[in-house]
């Protein structure tokens, strides 16, 4: 039994890493559209991979926590024009991202279902608004405006492209880590039952402000490189919560509360609706609308969520298989 | 009996809900390895007691002593971290878990002062498995198993969490004779087993009355009487406000 | 605050009520958090402008027809769409209801373009005074029509059998079910209900303001801070939210400027809801 888990844990490395290096070497051989339209799913892959986290792990859907892309897009466009360069500028946006959510999630990750999704969703319009009427230093509702990187838009895109799927790898290695570990099971006990999870001894209010913050470190990044990347960036653009309700399809797409699931959601909702954009522009969110009720109703539980529920289910037969068989 | 063997000093503890007094003024004690049986008829507050003392309900007034510490003021958690917990009467399994996982979780957190890595946690959760008898259905999610075995794996879990005491709350509600026969085997083996001092909560009264050490009866909220099985049997106000003559007269038979 | 702003706020806080109520019914009683709300109300609006420049029919006479249809298609939405995903959770029937808002929107932006429109009735301009404030006749009547529709929906959640039993679902499900009431049938007529008010409120709304697709957000954030403000579910609350809002807003307007009137109305929703989570004024209904 050890075995056979080792090995096909080892296989599922490997997959991954070959993978990862196929990624790292596709911008050699597609156009610059195409460079773009992966950038923007390992994005949305990452903030997927936090909503997944909060909801399909933890049970707290953060319907406002697109105010942490943001904070990241803001403080990091504030932090540069001040001169600081990239590598400084992004780590303290997420830094103030997560000192945020340290502050807001006492109080809010005491409300419970709709009442706390709803309530990120009030604290992202009031932060919003404060940017849009700051305007000596955010540069109001208007935007603002990042450095101009010196180099050809093809090495810009492909810097972007890296910087992207790196930041999708690595959230995703992390929420691996923490999911599987006692801290995972933590979050997950949550969800489960929470007063049961309480008086098990653990401790839930730290547990649920932690995961808000770790979720909120990822956003924040992912909002600083998206803002350095598009160059322009506006506050009605960067709390949108279409990135969120985006984000949560593809989790329910891809599977909530597998790691996998966020990924391959990205890609599949992504790619939908570019050829929806493409194809037939004048009905593309009646698409993006009926293809997801569909998906909902069809694959509640999402492709990678259904592919393992069908290995356990099989699993179990076959114990029970043997179980005959033996007595 | 010497007082540094009293593990757990309930002190007078009340809970008001409005003018309706669910526990008044209502103090016991346990001693270590004792098992304790907590009985009354619905309403008695028996319930309400447990939630109090594992910091579930905040109390109206009283204190509660737990090795010599004041849990009075703490969070569940807490309390759950240094060694006291309890099983719910409704069972609150943690949903699209697996039983294994339960348990699991159950080892994980729990006591804090002892050693618990993942794979310490798995192994102790194996051994209790096999010890309760879930060890055939650990992959099983909890919506696919069978009450009596939701109510097994409670147990289990709160064995996992390695408590020194613990609040067992009607944890044999909804059993048939044969299954309860079976269950007070397991709670008594594994008191001894694992030198643990149980508060039991319980309707069934041959179940009550054939484990327990020490029986406290709670009637509208107040303690009415303490004392060994028989002593309770005999007095007469418990008979008067519980057990029923009936009852009371086949015990005596017996 | 002047006599005249007073008086504008209680104009605008009527037809923020009757907007409040129905979403607030959605979420308290049906436990639907209904995304697609202000694409329901504007559907109204435009319902009412097909049915004006077609027939020549006045909103306020087509408001009827405008309700009813939107009762029907909120029915449809509950039994179909959301009725199968209750046990799924709260993610589900979110990101239905964002779902059909999409489709909604999209047929709209074919039929309607993203262009304002507006409904002029022929005494649009129309206004009398009243004790020394100027009083816009349709902005008036809208507020008197929403008064009557608030106090009706009262009426009908208290003194009739079907009212009766949705407000029995609404505080103990079990019990209502125990003595013969069928739950799903009531969140149902609830749910359809608080769609058919959306509707009319668009209908009241097409008369007094222009309306464009992008009013949906607009909307989707004043039911909410109104929803919470008065306590989900419950009709009166509702209505003391519609109204405190539009006094909240209108002197926000003056003394702070309007830059910042959306992000009080938010701040206060939070703090209500962290503090008084059963609203200002409102009993718990549920959750």
């Amino acid at each position: 039994m050890v075995t056979q888990d080792d090995n096909k844990f080892n296989k599922n490395i490997i997959l991954i890493i070959a993978a990862v290096i196929i990624f790292i070497f596709l911008p050699n051989f597609i156009s610059g559209y195409y460079i773009r339209i992966f950038t923007a799913i390992f994005m949305y892959a990452t903030i997927s991979q936090c909503i997944n986290l909060m909801s399909g792990y933890m049970g707290y859907l953060p319907f406002g926590h697109v105010m942490f892309f943001g904070i990241g897009a803001y403080m990091s466009a504030i932090l540069m024009k001040l001169g600081l360069p990239v590598f400084i500028a992004i780590p303290m946006a997420c830094l103030s991202a997560i000192i945020v959510s340290i502050i807001l999630g006492f109080p809010v990750l005491r409300l419970r279902g709709h009442y706390f999704a709803i309530a990120t969703i009030g604290m992202n319009g009031a932060i919003m608004t404060v940017v849009q009427n700051a305007t000596e230093i955010t540069g109001g509702a208007r935007g603002t405006t990042f450095p101009i990187i010196m180099a050809s838009p093809d090495v810009v895109y492909r810097y972007f492209y890296l910087a992207m799927l790196s930041l999708m790898v690595i959230t995703s290695l992390v929420m691996h880590v923490v999911v599987n570990s006692k801290f995972g099971y933590g979050i997950r006990s949550i969800k489960a039952n929470e007063d049961a999870a309480n008086s098990m001894g653990i401790n839930t209010t730290f547990t649920k402000v932690t995961t808000w913050a770790i979720a909120a470190l990822f956003t924040s990044i992912a909002g600083g490189i998206y803002g350095y990347w598009m160059s322009f960036i506006a506050p009605d653009e960067v709390f949108d919560l279409m990135f969120i309700t985006n984000s949560i399809i593809m989790m329910l797409i891809g599977g909530a509360g597998t790691i996998l699931g966020p990924i391959f959601g990205a890609f599949i909702v992504e790619t939908v609706s570019e050829v929806a954009w493409s194809g037939f522009m004048q009905y593309h969110l009646a698409a993006l609308g009926i293809a997801t009720i569909v998906i909902v109703f069809f694959v509640p539980r999402g492709v990678i969520g259904t592919i393992t529920d069908k290995i356990r289910n099989r699993r179990i037969e076959l114990s029970k298989k043997a179980e005959v068989t033996n007595g | 009996m010497a007082d540094n063997d009293i593990i757990l000093d309930v002190r007078s503890i009340s809970k008001h809900f409005g003018a309706l007094k669910a526990v008044d003024k209502v103090s016991f004690q346990a001693r270590k390895g004792e098992i304790v049986g907590l009985i009354g008829p619905n309403g008695a507050g028996k319930t309400t007691i447990t939630n109090l003392v594992t910091g579930e309900l905040r109390k109206t007034e009283g204190e509660v002593y737990f090795k010599g510490i004041n849990v009075s003021r703490m969070q569940p958690f807490q309390i759950a971290r240094i060694g006291l917990t309890r099983t719910y009467q409704v069972v609150k399994p943690l949903q699209g878990m697996t039983v294994e996982e339960n348990i699991l979780v159950g080892s994980l957190f729990g006591r804090s002062d002892r050693q618990n890595d993942l794979n310490h946690a798995k192994k102790t959760a194996h051994e209790i498995m096999e010890l309760v008898g879930l060890d055939k259905k650990k992959e099983f999610k909890v919506s696919d198993v069978t009450l009596p075995d939701l109510k097994r794996m409670e147990f289990a879990r709160v064995l996992a969490m390695d408590p020194e005491v613990i609040f067992l709350d009607e944890v044999m509600a909804g059993l048939n004779p044969s299954e309860v026969e079976e269950s007070m085997e397991l709670v008594k083996n594994i008191r001894t087993e694992k030198q643990l001092t149980i508060v039991y909560i319980e309707h069934i009264m041959k179940a009550v009355m054939g484990i327990s050490d020490r029986i406290i009866v709670l009637h509208h909220g107040q303690k009415i009487c303490e004392g060994s099985p028989t002593e309770v049997c005999d007095n007469p106000a418990v008979i008067e406000a519980y057990l029923g003559k009936k009852y009371a007269k086949e015990v005596i038979k017996s | 605050m002047g006599l005249q702003m007073f008086v504008n706020a209680l104009l605008l806080g009527g037809l923020y009520a009757l907007m409040g109520i129905g979403f607030s019914l959605q979420w308290g009683i049906s436990g639907i958090i209904n995304l697609s709300y202000g694409a329901m109300v504007l559907l109204g609006s435009y319902l009412s402008l097909i049915i004006f420049n077609m027939f020549h029919i006045d909103p306020f006479i087509s408001m009827l027809f405008t309700g009813a249809l939107l009762f029907l298609l909120g029915a449809f939405i509950y039994r179909f769409a959301l009725q199968p995903l209750l046990k799924g959770g709260i993610v589900f029937t979110l990101i239905v209801t964002f779902a059909i808002r999409l489709i909604v929107e999209n047929i709209i932006l074919l039929v309607w373009s993203a262009d304002y429109r507006t409904i002029r009735v022929s005494y649009a301009g129309s206004n009398f005074q009243f004790l020394g404030a100027f009083f816009p006749l349709t902005k008036f009547l809208t507020f008197l029509v929403a008064g009557v529709i608030i106090y009706l929906t009262y009426q009908f959640m208290t003194n009739t059998k079907i009212g009766k039993g949705i407000q029995a679902v609404a505080l103990d499900k079990e019990g209502a079910m125990a003595v013969g009431v069928d739950d799903q049938k009531m969140y149902l007529i609830n749910f359809a209900l608080g769609t058919a008010l959306g509707g009319v409120t668009g209908t009241l709304w097409a008369t007094i303001y222009s309306f464009s697709p992008h009013v949906m957000d607009v909307i989707i954030g004043r039911v909410f801070i109104i929803a919470i403000l008065g306590g989900l579910g419950n009709i009166w609350g509702a209505a003391a939210g519609g109204i405190l809002l539009a006094f909240v807003e209108t002197s926000g307007a003056i003394f702070v400027g309007s830059h910042w009137q959306e992000a009080i109305g938010l701040v206060i929703m939070v703090l209500v809801l962290l503090l008084r989570p059963h609203g200002l004024i409102g009993k718990k209904f549920f959750g």
